[in-house]
Parts: C-alpha cells; sequence; structure tokens
C-alpha cells in the first residue's frame, strides 16, 4: 500500500491505554439475558396459551413505554436502549400467571420502570430488582387476583390438544386423589382445561399441617393425592406463573447464560443448594389429630418403603418460582455481588429464606421477596467480601 | 517439563487476569528481520529524557557503525552510539513516543555499514561497566540498567527472574528471541546472576510455547538457571505479578521488586546486555514487532534506532489506513501521537490498526468482571468512581499504587468505562498532591 493511507492519520487520537477492547458491550449482555427470558417466556406461551401471549406483550410494551416516558420527563436520555426496559418488562410478565386482567402487567410495569428503576437514577444505580418490584407493589394492590388464599383457589392447566391454541370454554376443577399425570387425565376425562392447585400452595398448606395424614403416613397422602407428578413440575404441566412453572426452560436458559458468561454458576447453585438443604432440614408441622408436633428432618423419612422425604424436597425444588428465582431474577447483575463468593452467600440466603417463608411466613411470592429482601445487603457483601489486596494484607 | 505439567499445565499460576487473544500467529513464526539502515536516521542523543549526555560528534563528522556520538554526562547516564556508518548531517531535534522531543543527530548513511573492530579491552571490564559503556537500558522500569543492576546489588537481591512471558497480544519479539538465541541468553543470565550474586536465576517462559521451553530447558541443563513454564494469562508478564507467581512474595503497594530482594529483567534487556557482553556491541537496534490488523508483512524486525517510523511502515507494508497506531502492547503501550516519530532503543512493538475504538460508557452495572480479572485484587469499579482531590487516606492510595496498569478492567468492562485511565488519573494527582504537602 502507499502512502496515502498512512498521511490519512493525522490526528491521532491520543487516548490513553489499553488500546484494544474485549468486546463485551451492554448490548450483549442485555440481548442475552432477552434470548434466556425469551426461551422462558415462549415456553410459559406454549403452556398457557395465547393469554400468556397477551400478558407478555401488554407488560414488554407497556415497560417500554414507561421507560420511554421517564426518560422525557427526567430529560436523561434512555441508558443501554429499550432493551433493559423490555427485559424488565418480560422477567416480570414471567411471574404473573397468565388468568390476570390486562390491566394488571401494565400496572406493574409502569410500576416497575418507574418505582425500581426510575426513581434510583435509571440502569446501574437501582437497588432492587425492577420486575420484582412491580411484581410485589401489584401483588398488594390486586391480592385477589393473584395471591392464593382468597378469591381463585385453583388456575388451569391447559389440556394437551389445547396448548398454544388455548380456547377453552370451560375449565372444571379436578379430584387430585385421582389425577394421574397431565397427559393421563386428558385421555380420561377428555377435557380441555382443568383446574388444580398451585404446588407452591399445597406444600404450603402441607406445611401448615393442613394435609390430613393417612394414618401412620405423613409424606405419602401430600405426593400421592395432592401433588402433581414430579415430572409434569419439570416440564411445567401445573398452574402458576407464565415463567414459573416450567423449571425446564428455566435451567436450560440458565445454561445458556452461563455459557455467554453473563451468569455465574454459583449463584443459581446455591440458590437452589440451600433451598434443598433448608427443605431437607426445617421441620414441617404434623396436624392435630395425629399428636400434633413437629416432624424434623423430612429429607430422612422413609414411609412404605419409599423415599417419600427425597420426593418432598424435589418438590419444594421444583414447584414453582424457585427456578425462575435462581436462574432469571436473583442473577440481576447490578442487584447482585460482583464476586462469585459473594453471590455464594447472597443465593444461599435467598434459597433458604424462600424455603423458611414458604414453610413458616405468609407473604405469597416467597422467592421474590427474599430476593427484594437480600438485595440491599448486595453492598455490604460486596464490602465484606473483597479481595484482598496484592501486598497490603502481608504489610 | 514432566509428563504432569505437560498435561495438566503449569503450576505455578496467580489469581486473577484472564487470557486475551494472542493474535501472534502472523508473527511468530517468521525470524527475526534487520532492517537495513539506508535511510536518514534521527538518532535521539538521549535514551530517555532524564538520562543527559554531551555530543561528541559535530555536524559533517563520519562515523563508524558502533561508534559513540554523545556520551554520558554523569555515572547514572547512558552514551549513545551510531546504528551505522555515515554522515553527521546536522543536529537537530526529533520526537520520541514516550519522551517527546528529545535532541537528535541526522545521520547519513553511506550504505557501507562499516562498524568499529571489537576493541579487546572488554574482557577486563565489569559486569556493569560493560553495561554502561554500551548503552544498556533497562526496558520497563526505563532506568540505565547498569543503575539498576547496582540498586539490585545494594538492596541484596537472591533471586534474579528474566521475563520472557510475553502476554500481551500481538506481541512477538521475546519469542523469536527465545526460539533464536536461546543460548546466548543462557549465557547472559548466568553472567548476570555472577554479577549480582544471586542465589536463582529464573527464565521465566510462557508455558503455550512447549517446544520452546523444552528447547530452552536443554540448552539450560547443568547451568545454575532455572526454566520455569508460566501459564500465558495476562498480565503474568509483569514483574509484581510474576514474583507472586513465582516466588509467592507479595509487592507492597508503591514499591519496587528489588524490595521484595528479586530483579527482574526483561528479556529485551538480557538480549541487549548479550550483545554487549559477547559482542561488544552498543545498543543500536531495537528489536520490535510489527503487527496488527493494518500490517501487511507483520513480523518482527530488527531496526536501527533513528528510523522513522513512516519508513518502518513502508517497509512492512500496509493493507489499511492507519487510525490507531501504539508504541508498546495494546494494553500497556502509549499511543504514538505523531507520525514524524522515529524508533527508539527501548521499544518493543509498533501496533497498526485500521480502526479506533470509541467507546462511550454507560453506567457501570456491576459485572464484577473487573474485580474477577485484576491481578492484584483492586476493586477498580469502585476506585474508578474515587474523587481523588477529596479522599485522603492511606488506604486509598495503597489501592491506587496496588494497580499495575495493566488495563485488563477496561479491556473488558461490557459498560466501556475508562476504568484504568481514571485510576492512573487519580493516583498521579494524588502522589503530586501528596509531594506538594510535604513540600509545603
Amino acid at each position: 500500500m502507499k502512502q496515502e493511507h498512512w498521511i490519512v492519520t493525522e490526528d491521532w487520537p491520543a487516548r490513553p491505554a489499553p488500546y484494544r477492547h474485549g468486546g463485551n458491550s451492554l448490548r450483549d449482555v442485555l440481548q442475552a439475558w432477552l434470548f434466556a427470558a425469551g426461551i422462558v417466556g415462549a415456553c410459559g406461551v406454549v403452556l398457557f396459551g395465547p393469554a400468556a401471549l397477551l400478558i407478555v406483550g401488554l407488560s414488554i410494551v407497556s415497560a417500554v413505554a414507561a421507560d420511554f416516558a421517564v426518560s422525557l420527563l427526567s430529560r436523561r436520555p434512555v441508558i443501554g436502549g429499550l432493551a433493559h426496559a423490555a427485559l424488565t418488562g418480560l422477567l416480570l410478565a414471567l411471574t404473573l400467571p397468565a388468568t390476570v386482567s390486562w390491566y394488571v402487567p401494565v400496572l406493574a410495569a409502569f410500576a416497575a420502570i418507574v418505582f425500581g428503576k426510575g426513581l434510583f437514577g435509571g440502569l446501574g444505580h437501582y437497588i432492587w430488582q425492577p420486575a420484582l418490584v412491580g411484581r410485589v407493589l401489584v401483588q398488594f394492590l390486586f391480592s385477589q387476583q393473584l395471591s392464593l388464599f382468597v378469591a381463585l383457589p385453583q388456575s388451569p392447566v391447559l389440556a394437551p390438544g389445547r396448548l398454544l391454541i388455548g380456547d377453552v370454554h370451560q375449565a372444571r376443577p379436578i379430584d387430585m386423589g385421582t389425577y394421574r399425570g397431565w397427559s393421563a387425565y386428558r385421555r380420561q376425562s377428555g377435557s380441555d382445561a382443568w383446574l388444580m392447585d398451585r404446588p407452591v400452595q399445597v406444600l404450603r398448606r402441607f406445611a401448615e399441617g393442613n394435609v390430613s395424614s393417612d394414618g401412620k403416613l405423613l409424606y405419602e397422602p401430600l405426593i400421592r393425592d395432592c401433588l402433581p407428578p414430579w415430572v409434569d413440575t419439570v416440564l411445567g404441566l401445573v398452574p402458576g406463573g407464565i415463567g414459573e412453572t416450567c423449571s425446564l426452560a428455566l435451567v436450560v436458559a440458565g445454561m445458556y447464560l452461563i455459557y455467554r458468561g453473563y451468569l455465574r454458576w454459583q449463584l443459581p447453585a446455591a440458590v437452589l443448594a440451600a433451598a434443598a438443604v433448608a427443605a431437607a432440614v426445617l421441620p414441617v408441622q404434623i396436624d392435630a389429630d395425629q399428636g400434633g408436633g413437629y416432624d424434623w428432618l423430612p429429607i430422612l423419612t422413609v414411609e412404605q418403603g419409599r423415599a417419600v422425604g427425597l420426593a418432598y424436597v424435589l418438590h419444594h425444588l421444583t414447584a414453582g418460582q424457585l427456578m425462575l428465582g435462581a436462574f432469571l431474577l436473583a442473577g440481576d447483575m447490578i442487584a447482585s455481588p460482583m464476586r462469585p463468593r459473594g453471590q455464594i452467600f447472597f443465593g444461599a440466603c435467598i434459597g433458604a429464606m424462600t424455603i423458611f417463608m414458604r414453610l413458616y411466613g405468609i407473604l405469597e411470592g416467597e422467592c421474590y421477596w427474599s430476593i427484594l429482601i437480600l438485595n440491599p445487603f448486595v453492598a455490604l457483601i460486596d464490602r465484606r467480601l473483597k479481595r484482598p489486596i496484592l501486598g497490603l494484607a502481608a504489610a | 517439563m514432566g509428563f504432569w505439567s505437560n498435561v495438566l499445565g503449569p503450576r505455578l499460576t496467580f489469581e486473577g487476569g484472564c487470557f486475551l487473544p494472542d493474535h501472534k500467529s502472523a508473527t511468530a513464526r517468521r525470524p527475526i528481520e534487520t532492517v537495513a539502515a539506508d535511510h536518514t536516521l534521527h538518532v535521539p542523543l538521549q535514551l530517555a529524557r532524564n538520562l543527559s549526555t554531551v555530543v561528541e560528534v559535530h555536524p559533517g563528522a563520519s562515523v563508524l557503525g558502533g561508534q559513540r556520538i554523545a556520551r554520558a554526562a554523569d555515572s547514572s547516564s547512558l552514551p549513545v552510539h551510531a546504528p551505522t556508518s555515515g554522515k553527521i548531517a546536522s543536529l537537530g531535534r526529533v520526537w520520541t513516543p514516550i519522551d517527546g522531543f528529545l535532541p537528535a543527530a541526522v545521520l547519513e548513511p553511506d550504505g557501507k555499514d562499516a562498524w568499529l573492530e571489537p576493541s579487546r579491552a572488554w574482557d577486563s571490564e565489569s559486569f556493569v561497566a560493560q553495561l554502561a559503556r554500551h548503552g544498556v537500558i533497562c526496558h520497563s522500569p526505563r532506568v540505565p540498567a547498569h543503575r539498576l543492576v547496582q540498586d539490585a546489588v545494594a538492596a541484596g537481591v537472591t533471586e534474579l527472574i528474566v521475563n520472557a512471558v510475553e502476554t500481551e497480544p500481538y506481541l512477538s519479539a521475546d519469542l523469536r528471541t527465545m526460539v533464536e538465541q536461546p543460548g546466548r541468553i543462557i549465557d547472559a543470565t548466568c553472567e548476570a546472576a555472577d554479577a549480582l550474586g544471586v542465589k536463582r536465576a529464573i527464565i521465566a517462559l510462557p508455558f503455550r510455547h512447549r517446544r520452546v521451553v523444552k528447547r530452552v530447558e536443554a540448552e539450560a541443563a547443568g547451568r545454575h538457571v532455572e526454566v520455569a513454564p508460566l501459564t500465558s494469562r495476562y498480565p503474568q508478564c509483569n514483574p509484581v505479578v510474576l514474583v507472586k507467581t513465582l516466588l509467592d512474595r507479595e509487592v507492597a503497594p508503591g514499591d519496587s521488586t528489588l524490595d521484595e530482594q528479586v530483579l527482574v529483567l526483561p528479556l529485551a534487556t538480557m538480549r541487549a546486555a548479550a550483545e554487549a557482553l559477547f559482542d561488544d556491541r552498543p545498543i543500536t537496534h531495537a528489536v520490535m514487532a510489527v503487527a496488527g490488523d493494518a500490517v501487511d508483512h507483520a513480523g518482527t524486525y530488527r531496526v536501527p534506532v533513528g528510523l522513522p517510523i513512516r519508513c518502518l511502515v513502508e517497509r512492512a507494508g500496509l493493507l489499511a489506513p492507519v487510525l490507531q497506531a501504539v508504541v508498546g502492547g495494546p494494553l500497556a503501550g502509549v499511543a504514538l501521537g505523531r507520525e514524524d516519530a522515529v524508533v527508539v532503543a527501548d521499544a518493543t512493538a509498533l501496533l497498526l490498526f485500521s480502526s479506533v475504538q470509541t467507546l462511550r460508557p454507560v453506567p457501570c452495572i456491576h459485572c464484577g468482571w473487573c474485580v474477577e480479572d485484576c491481578p492484584v485484587g483492586l476493586d477498580p469499579s469502585s476506585l474508578a468512581h474515587l474523587d481523588a482531590e477529596r479522599s485522603s487516606d492511606a488506604l486509598t492510595l495503597a489501592c491506587l499504587q496496588a494497580c499495575v496498569d495493566c488495563g485488563l478492567c477496561s479491556y473488558v468492562c461490557p459498560a466501556h468505562l475508562p476504568l484504568a485511565a481514571s485510576i492512573k488519573r487519580a493516583r498521579l494527582r494524588f502522589l503530586k498532591r501528596l509531594s506538594q504537602a510535604s513540600q509545603a
């Protein structure tokens, strides 16, 4: 090449080192997270039909609109594009059931963006995961639609032929005692959809001692008569939030993020491990006609030669919310500690607190609450778990 | 290299750092090529701004290659020699990448490249005197090598580490030297170890180039030199990290490795010392990698000092317009601000990029990658926010001084924050304020 190429360079920028960049950008991070959450959202749409699509769409659109409005009002440019608002809306939609009214995701998304993100100064400055802020605010406002205790005790599940299409005219409650799993039920009953208790709700009732035991057996009636088969909870064929139920999709989404390097494996591993240990150890109440009292170390229980304690712990892990919290909600970069060590502590607290609140608490959405409770401690965890500085430790 | 270290990789490593794409495939296999001094040379008459010299030639004088053209003004300075034979056209000044304008002699080569006969007096001289007479400058820190050796002796060093771990992308001068002349490097290391009176002399090499490691190990058999294959995770090449990895000693922030009784010499200095010791040749050439995505014939070149960088670039050829030129590595080098600069004796690389990476910073998103990758355990994201004017505690200063300027934090930051630059600026401001306070 000739000299003219060289002469182009009259004003080289006198920049400070380094002169090359690794190539990661906020855009990449947000796109990867959007993709991962999109996997789970797509599974939710398949499982819950067009109603779920409407909720997801409304939530994303209103979150983006809210972010736009906030940036207009505060006269501050939107940082990282609208991708972060879309991600917040998507994550928010994943926590909502498909049966909520249209205005619930809209209000929740506005609340998430305004109170969770905008008031703190936007991306990078918030303390609480914004999607969860929106979720718990609407939980107070619309507790009848979201909460499990009051008006709507049961939620629908679509039958095999109605996946993705929806088109359900009526849904009947079913008797869990004779329920033998999702695919088997359709064959015997022929219905399009049916109403079931959420597994989380069943586990909460069980922890309160409200599941009647069968003679000497304590866990067997729970697992046999009240809960759907465990495989159904892994595949997401149980009622619940749009993104809460399908543990398989959540694991795949989490693996994708870990592979891309935008989520450290230590965080979800710590959440799940701590939850498993808590569920294995924390006592459950035995109902009064069995003599009352508590059953410690549920995992060691063997009834009729079956390791029901282990099944009980597995049901706790996949019952919903915990997987979503572990893989997508707790790992939000801004609202989680920086170092793997801090993330292990943070995740372990979330997992243990989730199970504790599920067994003994009254708040619905226990995993979301534990993440929100732990979020303000992130700065403290970061400060306490600093790396030792080379040369200062010795001196 | 035993079976297990061959299979499992280097045993010694450090916390932090990250593997960078090394971009050495274009240069690593090409032998070092000497660039002929057939163009007017603007030889700087000082090796660095603080190394004052007295000019010994006048315009119109003829010089031979290796002839001294400026002698050291005092014992802590270095002389300058002519890279080839020719005529001194004039005396003036020239732009150098690091020191800015320096006095220079314009040398018109006569094309004969006639050199001074090696004087046989040199075998009676001491190691330190030879380094001083031949003008050997240490590449990092940029001080005369003989002064560094004297300081090391005064500090009572017990270990000598020759740093051939070239972990920065694009750089290939040390690797090519190790491939082409391992024996000379080992000889020079033994000489240096003798002169310093150290207990151990270690040559640190990148484990990635196992055949080079095996070759050097074969050459070092029976000598009092250890060969340490190390990970090529950046910044293993940094002296502080090297001392931590090899000897598990931690250099306190702001100190040099001499305070831990270790002398770390770059391989480029060792090569220059070998030329001075065994060939009686002064330092008149710089061995440097010319690479980058704008370079056509990327390779390692032996370039006469004072050659305008423009000529070197024409020699290597360009594929695209150059928008960013760097002297040194892409992470710790110095940006070339003007294109009329010349090659200096301690240059290790010239990198020409066809793009300039202008990054728009966004707020920190707490990904924690800078903390994870920092080789000294700092939290760059919190240090970069630091208002150095107000905070004045000793811990902050220690943190700022512990930074080794590797540039990894800026390199990995997805928010594109200029972390390394702000830490460096905060440190300079802090030190300036401290010195003002001590004067007042």
